[in-house]
């Protein structure tokens, strides 16, 4: 409307303006009932019927009229409380974001209003087309759980960890997995954890906890994708490249988080797994910020913040987000700032509920150049007014695994930049980042010390290894690794004396006991040496290795055809041993001298 | 008003809704009389539940201590989710002289689908069918699971929610703190009133599964 249409009164111009408005606002909701047919139905199929469908995890259907007329009030509801669809982030750049418009939601509290009316059955469109069973096709591999697992009829929340042995018979590239809960309406979201050392299983078959506790081995970076289970999800699969490894003798650990439904339930997952050819040639990594360590919230505490900041040592792109807490968590945010200083959102979950714990997938992968800080700001309610809180009156509380501790992480799927793997990398930079947050920490010293050896710096490897080895003296792989950096330093007697210690501590640590007679053959004490390898070749006589070693050590002490024993006994035990048949030449040779 | 309808008024306040109370006390035409006459009448008519074999059943015909009515829709999972409470308070004051009805106010729900709900939950009680909403209108429910408590004299005393585990849809305590049926059921069998004679039910809506109002 061009200024001063109505000549010198200018109020006519902006008076006809504010009518339209207005008209736009009474008169557009009203020109057209809303009815199942034209406007809800497609809102349900979308948002609703993944979930509200037979056989996975909405209590009832929402396929046609008849079923949504019957909710028609409680989706109004539930809607406008946002409640459903379940998403908890604020609008963001997320894949398959759950989020209805305020428009939408108007539509469902209107149509309700109105008597839920049909509108013209010939004008529906088609309910939506389901795969049925595995949503991927049948499945490559398929692991079952041995037993069931009961979940009570009552009580709180229930959490229990299912093992899988992955029973694969050579390395897999496995570029999908899809995890079907086997009672959809009782599991409430899972997450999976790659068990390469097969830790767990040390707990029994099946064991409860909130954070199972899966060992790393600080020379396999892995642990690069999120795999996880949430109700109505379409499982997801790797873009090329990105599948990750699965060896044999490997177990997949379940965590599921389940619910009482008010009668006993048998719980039974299964896992697909879907493999590819294309090895893997792009290396993401999860890294975590938390400071679980100064988790302590007084009760009472209305707004406990717990806070972390990694400053990125190269470019990354960030691929998804997952953020984990407890009960107590209400405000859970993080962001990213720039060197430029400007500061970009990375999700904000305003009222964190438990229940529906995600991962997050960012539509497009989030760019962010070297030094950038990646924060998180976790807040905390421990007081009565949290309807959550497990502790009613409510108590002092500290990081831990069960349902009364708390958690705060952070978790990030990172790709460094560039065609390398360049994890190490960014381990190192997040093993330095810890141990700023906790400096006596052993294993972040035993890994970082690792790193440097693997470097080549053996001088910054005893510095952090000789820390691992004051934060825990009696554990033996601080004092062998702490041996290979004085070896590597020429310090043989401290060398000596670290592998001796590690011996002590477990008899049967092969490795250092390969290191310690490394270590006296360089001293030149080789009587030792022998003795010590004849030790282990008694102790381990199908050790291939063990016996090329001491063949080795025979050879020099001129005994020829004890050493030539040795060099056969160990190729016939590993005809790959390619030493061992080197040997056995030179050794052949000086026989026949 | 006249005196007839002031009556009539202090009836419907027993017996109808608090809609139609309050048109009636609003005073006005005789239409609205009428109306209102008509109403009475077809409320004092027994109430319209069903068991499961069809025949009508009048739930307050026999003499009682305490008679608790558990409105329920097997398709939903905040209901379900109390049926080990229900059994629970069952055991408790069933041989007190408490009758327990479980009330289906959906008109959909079939005799079999209603045996097979009570089966899978272990729900206790009398199943109860209520297509026309009488009862449901008789207790001021408007949720499932809501739970109405009526004394031996056939008088509402305590209506609404089990006890305190639902703040709103979507948002439960790990535990109650509250035992609001059971404190209301417990008052009534000792001959006290409750302390609270209505509390907020959260779950699933009846009206959703009202009687078409042309029926």
């Amino acid at each position: 409307m061009p200024h001063g249409a109505c000549g010198p009164i200018k109020r006519c111009g902006t008076g006809l303006s504010l009518w339209a408005v207005i008209a736009a606002f009474i008169i557009v909701p009203t020109l057209h009932a809303v009815t199942f047919s034209a406007d809800i139905a497609p809102i349900v199929y979308h948002y609703c019927a993944p979930c509200h469908r037979p056989g996975e995890s909405g209590p009832f259907s929402l396929l046609t009229y008849t079923d949504v007329k019957k909710h028609a009030r409680q989706i109004a509801d539930v809607t406008q409380r946002r409640y459903m669809p379940p998403w908890l982030p604020d609008p963001g750049p997320f894949q398959d974001q759950l989020r209805l418009t305020d428009d939408q939601i108007r539509i469902f509290a209107e149509w309700a209003a109105a008597g839920a009316p049909e509108g013209d059955p010939t004008e529906t469109p088609a309910p939506p087309k389901f795969t049925e069973g595995w949503q991927l096709g049948p499945p490559d591999l398929i692991l079952n759980t041995d037993k069931a697992f009961t979940v009570p009829a009552s009580g709180p929340d229930v959490y229990w960890n299912f093992i899988f042995s992955a029973n694969v018979a050579a390395r897999k590239w496995v570029r999908a997995i899809e995890i079907r809960p086997g009672n959809a309406r009782v599991i409430h979201h899972a997450n999976l954890y790659v068990d390469y050392a097969r830790s767990a299983r040390q707990n029994g078959d099946g064991f409860p906890g909130m954070d199972p506790v899966i060992e790393r081995s600080i020379y396999e970076p892995d642990d690069g994708h999120f795999l996880y289970w949430k109700p109505g999800g379409i499982p997801y699969s790797e873009p090329d490249g990105f599948a990750w490894r699965l060896d044999p003798a490997t177990d997949l650990v379940l965590n599921a988080h389940m619910l009482p439904s008010g009668k006993p339930e048998q719980v039974r997952p299964q896992i697909g797994l879907y493999f590819t050819d294309h090895p893997q040639t792009r290396f993401p990594m999860l890294i975590e910020l938390e400071h679980d360590g100064a988790l302590n919230i007084p009760a009472g505490d209305r707004d406990f913040l717990v806070s972390d900041d990694f400053k990125l040592p190269m470019d990354v792109q960030i691929l998804a987000i997952y953020p984990h807490a407890h009960y107590l968590g209400h405000l859970l945010e993080a962001y990213a700032t720039l060197p430029t200083g400007e500061r970009r959102p990375l999700i904000r979950i305003r009222d964190w509920d438990r229940n529906w714990e995600a991962v997050y997938r960012y539509r497009d992968p989030l760019f962010f150049p070297k030094g950038t800080v990646v924060s998180m700001r976790f807040h905390y309610d421990n007081s009565s007014a949290n309807i959550r809180n497990p502790n009613n009156p409510p108590k002092r509380v500290h990081a831990g695994n069960t349902a009364n501790d708390e958690m705060g992480h952070l978790w990030l799927q990172v790709l460094p930049d560039g065609p390398r793997d360049r994890r190490v990398e960014l381990e190192q930079a997040l093993l330095e980042h810890w141990l700023a947050k906790y400096p006596h920490d052993y294993a972040a010293h035993l890994h970082l010390g690792a790193i440097h050896l693997a470097k080549l710096d053996p001088g910054a490897a005893a510095s952090d290894l000789e820390a691992a080895v004051r934060a825990e003296p009696l554990n033996p792989e601080g004092h062998n690794l702490l041996g290979s950096a004085f070896l590597a330093l020429g310090r043989g007697p401290d060398a000596i004396l670290q592998f001796r210690e590690a011996i002590k501590l477990r008899p049967d640590y092969q490795n250092a006991r390969y290191n310690l007679a490394r270590a006296l053959i360089k001293s030149g004490q080789f009587d030792e040496a022998t003795t010590l390898f004849r030790q282990v070749v008694a102790a381990f006589p199908n050790d291939a290795m063990a016996r090329n070693s001491l063949g080795e050590l025979l050879f020099h002490a001129g005994k020829y055809q004890e050493a030539l024993e040795q060099f056969n006994r160990a190729i016939a035990l590993d005809s790959s041993l390619e030493i061992a048949k080197k040997n056995r030449e030179v050794t052949l040779q000086e026989l026949h001298k | 008003m006249s005196n007839l309808l002031r009556t009539n008024c202090a009836g419907a306040a027993h017996w109808i809704s608090r809609f139609t109370l309050a048109k009636c006390l609003g005073g006005g035409s005789l239409l609205d009389v009428k109306f209102f006459l008509v109403l009475l009448a077809a409320a004092m008519l027994p109430a319209a539940t069903v068991d499961l074999a069809g025949h009508t059943r009048d739930p307050f015909g026999a003499p009682a201590a305490a008679r608790v009515f558990i409105f329920v829709r097997s398709d939903c999972p905040v209901t379900n989710r109390y049926a080990p409470e229900l059994e629970h308070l069952f055991q408790e004051f069933s041989a007190r002289s408490v009758e327990f009805w479980l009330v289906y106010p959906d008109p959909s729900e079939t005799p079999a689908t209603i045996k097979k709900h009570m089966l899978d939950y272990g729900f206790p009680g009398q199943p109860l069918r209520d297509p026309q909403h009488d009862l449901v209108k008789r207790a001021h429910a408007d949720t499932a699971p809501e739970a109405a408590v009526f004394d031996s004299k056939n008088d509402l005393v305590y209506h609404g929610r089990i006890d305190d585990l639902w703040a709103s849809p979507g948002r439960a305590r790990p535990m109650p703190t509250t035992h609001d049926l059971e404190d209301a059921i417990a008052a009534v069998v000792d001959g006290r009133a409750p302390r609270q004679a209505e509390t907020r039910a959260v779950g699933c809506s009846l009206a959703d599964v009202a009687p078409d109002p042309g029926k």
